[in-house]
């Protein structure tokens, strides 16, 4: 047979699998690494507290990586969660029922989804544009909406949630459980998620194989928008204000949990579990940083240090050795 | 004569030129995998050199070892007599070894000029001399005989004109030895012997040519020498002059040319598609009907309107004017969505841009079109992806280690099977075959052909376009001719002539080669 053939030996098929173990041994050594190191990360505190740094931004990696599987990028994701921090915080306030302020707000974050979708597939924007413009104006909009300040939420309930725990994990934490399920099905167990994966691989044979790529294409920037609503809501609720500037930057590190999880930015290759997994390392390294007065500035370093290594060794092993 | 003594001691050429290359016990092995066995060949200046084989026969790999991409098992390559390490592409040109490559490798959005001298620019003191390379690129360009500009961005021109110039480019690089791979896949037949004629020029200014192709008829039109690959063995060497296309087709694939076509006829049955003078962008007027268990062949040359036709059939471009019927009611197709839902299937011609995803598994590429099937509500269910994935396989004898592996890893054959093969079970009434063996060897056309069979015999009928007459002459029930948009001529079962149907689909574009002439 001829050479292509050859690489077909070898099949890739518990790659995901083996890919996920790797990081989860990474996290575990770094664990292992910081509890010797230090006296008081091994502490249910300080887990606790590393566990709810860690979930927001693993909820947003996770809707990040269903726009990265398509070929796409969502730039707008942490203007997202600010803005809906200042939606929550003004239905709270104006005395709408909590549940019924949530839902409004992630309906909010469903409907900037859709005009990415919009701006993509109608406006034939390239979705670096249409997030990065939605990023800049989202920001506007909050500051307008608040005059600049702060709203606290006077609502002791809805910021009880985000600090108890239950069962002994925080309620923060089980919030990715609550995405992170569903969103494991959705992606490798229904035909949507098999849609994200051909239209990232190759749109136009997708297409001419019956798939819906628009409809995929909405979903996709929909799912992203819904995600870091959601955030939104869990951050209102944990820092008990809203305001649009918050969670300045999130959206790279989404991307960045998401691509050290394996996510290919040019599409096609993506997890679930490693984007979450790659938020919590993420988090992890913040929190060990700040436990070893490591200074702050070395953290982000260290991230982009971390960003290089991991995806340059997947890459040498996706090329097959 | 016989063909030991042939092999044995290979008769001089047309024009007898010192030997540039000589190959001794050329061997690539991989793990698990013998691609190419010893290989003893001598190349001479000045001679055209055909290799042919299937897909898979080792062709590939000998290219990749003469080209410096991947380096030998074992073996020798003398180049001008001294041996040579050959361990990487840029030794490789040094020496002055080329290629052309099949699928262009070139930047599309630069220049025709800035590709003609890319790597290699013209510059003074840091300072990129354009005007000048316009104007040199324009010398080489006009000199070949294309009619091309140099100044337009490669990415505008046709496939088969990116091609030219790919070749153009080979030629300025100081070439001494040039391999091309099926050149003329994507080629029109004037652009074709634009490339031949640039082929013959480089021979007779002493340039060893290595000659790639599926298209016998080329092989036996340019080359002086061909060498025949079967499962990575040389079977031989022939002087062209003094062998025909059935003792090639043999040597390739140990089987008759008769058995390549396997033309089964089925009674016509209820109409499944008729278009009543449909017009639209690149056609018009153009009235045909396709039954069940039928073979149409659209036959024109590349830009005769016939992709247009069906594209629009398929409700990727809007009709202009006239009716499509389906089973014969009249209907409305206004995306590929609607075009699917009414239970057509289209199997585009560029298989890398339009029919697979090359970074996903085999068995995701197979039931694409079905997912819908086997999955209940939104959940795919995971025995029944494995199953039909499965089936497809062994059904369509793809050559893959399993059902996960990546689309990108197989040959193109193999590949081609899949793009074809993924309608299967899919169950549509109507299957549009755009270019369906280019660049496939005889083998795999053999078992693409055996899967049109298997089509009509489930009450399928079939729309096939080619550019390639034999394809469309030995397999189609009814034959349309395109050319320049229009629908010229129809012809049933081999009821005309080769040459007929030539003369039909050139016609218009000779006379107007001869007026400008």
């Amino acid at each position: 047979m001829s050479t292509e053939a050859i690489a077909a030996e070898k099949p890739k098929r518990n790659y995901n699998a083996l890919f996920g173990l790797t990081l989860l041994a990474l996290l575990v050594l770094l664990w292992v690494i910081l509890s010797v190191a230090t006296q008081s990360f091994a502490s249910g505190n300080n887990i606790s507290n590393l566990l709810r740094q860690g979930s927001m931004i693993a909820i947003l990696a996770v809707g990040q990586t269903f726009v990265i599987i398509t070929g796409g990028i969502d730039l707008s994701v942490g203007a997202v969660v600010g803005f809906a921090t200042v939606i929550a915080a003004m239905l709270i306030n104006a005395g709408v029922p909590v549940f019924l302020a949530i839902l409004i707000t992630l309906l909010v974050g469903v409907a900037i989804g859709l005009f990415h979708g919009f701006g993509i597939v109608k406006m034939g924007l390239p979705p670096f544009i249409i997030t990065l413009a939605t990023l800049t104006s989202l920001r506007g909009i909050g500051l307008l909406m608040t005059n600049g300040n702060s709203i606290s939420i006077n609502n002791d309930a809805f910021q009880e949630f985000s600090r108890s725990s239950f069962v002994g994990v925080p309620n923060l934490f089980w919030m990715v459980i609550l995405v992170g399920i569903p969103a494991y099905i959705f992606l490798h167990h229904s035909r949507w998620g098999r849609y994200l994966f051909s239209v990232g691989s190759n749109a136009e044979a997708s297409r001419l194989s019956g798939v819906n790529v628009q409809r995929t294409i909405y979903m996709a920037y929909t799912l992203s928008g819904l995600c870091a609503a959601f955030v939104g809501v869990l951050l209102a609720s944990r820092i008990g204000i809203g305001n649009p500037t918050q969670a300045e930057g999130w959206e790279l590190q989404a991307i960045a949990s998401s691509v050290i999880g394996g996510t290919s930015l040019f599409g096609a290759v993506g997890s679930v579990h490693g984007p979450l997994l790659g938020a919590f390392i993420l988090a992890t390294i913040n929190n060990g940083a700040n436990l070893l007065n490591v200074n702050a500035f070395w953290q982000r370093i260290i991230t982009g240090v971390l960003i290089i290594v991991i995806v340059y060794f997947d890459g040498l092993r996706r090329r097959g050795k | 004569m016989t063909s030991t003594a042939q092999e044995l001691h290979p008769a001089p050429t047309l024009e007898p030129g010192r030997t540039i290359l000589e190959l001794k016990g050329l061997e690539k092995r991989y793990p698990g995998t013998h691609a190419l066995k010893p290989v003893d060949l001598a190349f001479k200046s000045g001679e055209i050199h055909a290799i042919v084989g299937e897909n898979g026969a080792g062709k590939s790999t000998l290219i990749k070892l003469l080209t410096g991409v991947m380096p030998r098992t074992s073996g020798d390559v003398i180049w001008e007599g001294k041996p040579e390490a050959l361990a990487t592409p840029h030794e490789a040109m040094a020496l002055g070894i080329n290629a052309v490559h099949q699928e262009v490798v070139l930047c599309r959005h630069l220049t025709v000029a800035a590709n003609m001298f890319l790597g290699e620019e013209n510059s003074r003191y840091g300072i990129l001399q354009q005007r000048a390379m316009v104007k040199d690129a324009q010398k080489i360009i006009d000199d070949l005989g294309f009619d091309l500009p140099a100044h337009v961005v490669l990415g505008d021109l046709t496939i088969g004109q990116q091609q030219l110039i790919a070749a153009a480019r080979a030629t300025v690089r100081g070439t001494k030895f040039l391999i091309f791979d099926e050149p003329t896949a994507y080629l029109t037949r004037k652009e074709a012997d634009q490339l031949f004629k640039l082929i013959r020029r480089l021979k007779g200014e002493g340039v060893t040519i290595i000659y790639i192709s599926h298209r016998m008829e080329e092989v036996f039109e340019l080359a002086d020498r061909v060498s025949v690959l079967r499962d990575g063995t040389l079977v031989g060497t022939r002087n062209i002059a003094e062998t025909n296309d059935a003792e090639l087709v043999k040597m390739m694939i140990n089987r008759s040319i008769e058995q390549v076509y396997h033309k089964e006829h089925f009674t016509p049955g209820a109409m499944i598609v008729e278009a009543k003078n449909l017009s639209g962008k690149g056609f018009e007027n153009v009235s045909m009907s396709v039954r069940a268990g039928e073979i149409v062949g659209l036959y024109g040359l590349i830009g005769a309107g016939r992709s247009e036709f069906v594209t629009t059939l398929y409700g990727r471009h809007r009709k202009s004017a006239g009716q499509i019927l389906w089973q014969g009611k009249p209907v409305q197709v206004n995306s590929e969505h609607d075009a699917i839902r009414l239970g057509m299937a289209l199997a585009p011609e560029s298989r890398r841009d339009q029919g697979l995803c090359l970074n996903l598994p085999v068995g995701l590429n197979l039931n694409l079109p079905i997912y819908k099937r086997i999955s209940s509500n939104m959940l795919i269910s995971g025995a029944k992806e494995k199953t039909e994935a499965d089936r497809q396989i062994a059904g369509l004898r793809i050559k893959t280690p399993t059902r996960n592996a990546l689309a990108s890893s197989l040959s193109g054959g193999n590949q081609q099977k899949i793009v074809i093969g993924k309608w299967l079970a899919h169950g549509a009434k109507l299957f549009i075959f755009d270019e369906p063996t280019v660049g496939v060897d005889v083998g795999t056309k053999a078992e693409i052909y055996r899967l049109f069979g298997a089509l009509l015999s489930k009450g399928a009928g079939i729309i096939l376009i080619s550019s390639y007459l034999p394809e469309v002459y030995e397999l189609a029930d009814t034959l349309h001719v395109f050319r320049r948009g229009k629908l010229v001529a129809t012809h049933g079962f081999r009821t005309a002539n080769h040459e007929d149907i030539l003369t039909q689909a050139l016609a218009e574009k000779q006379e107007k080669l001869g007026g400008q002439k």
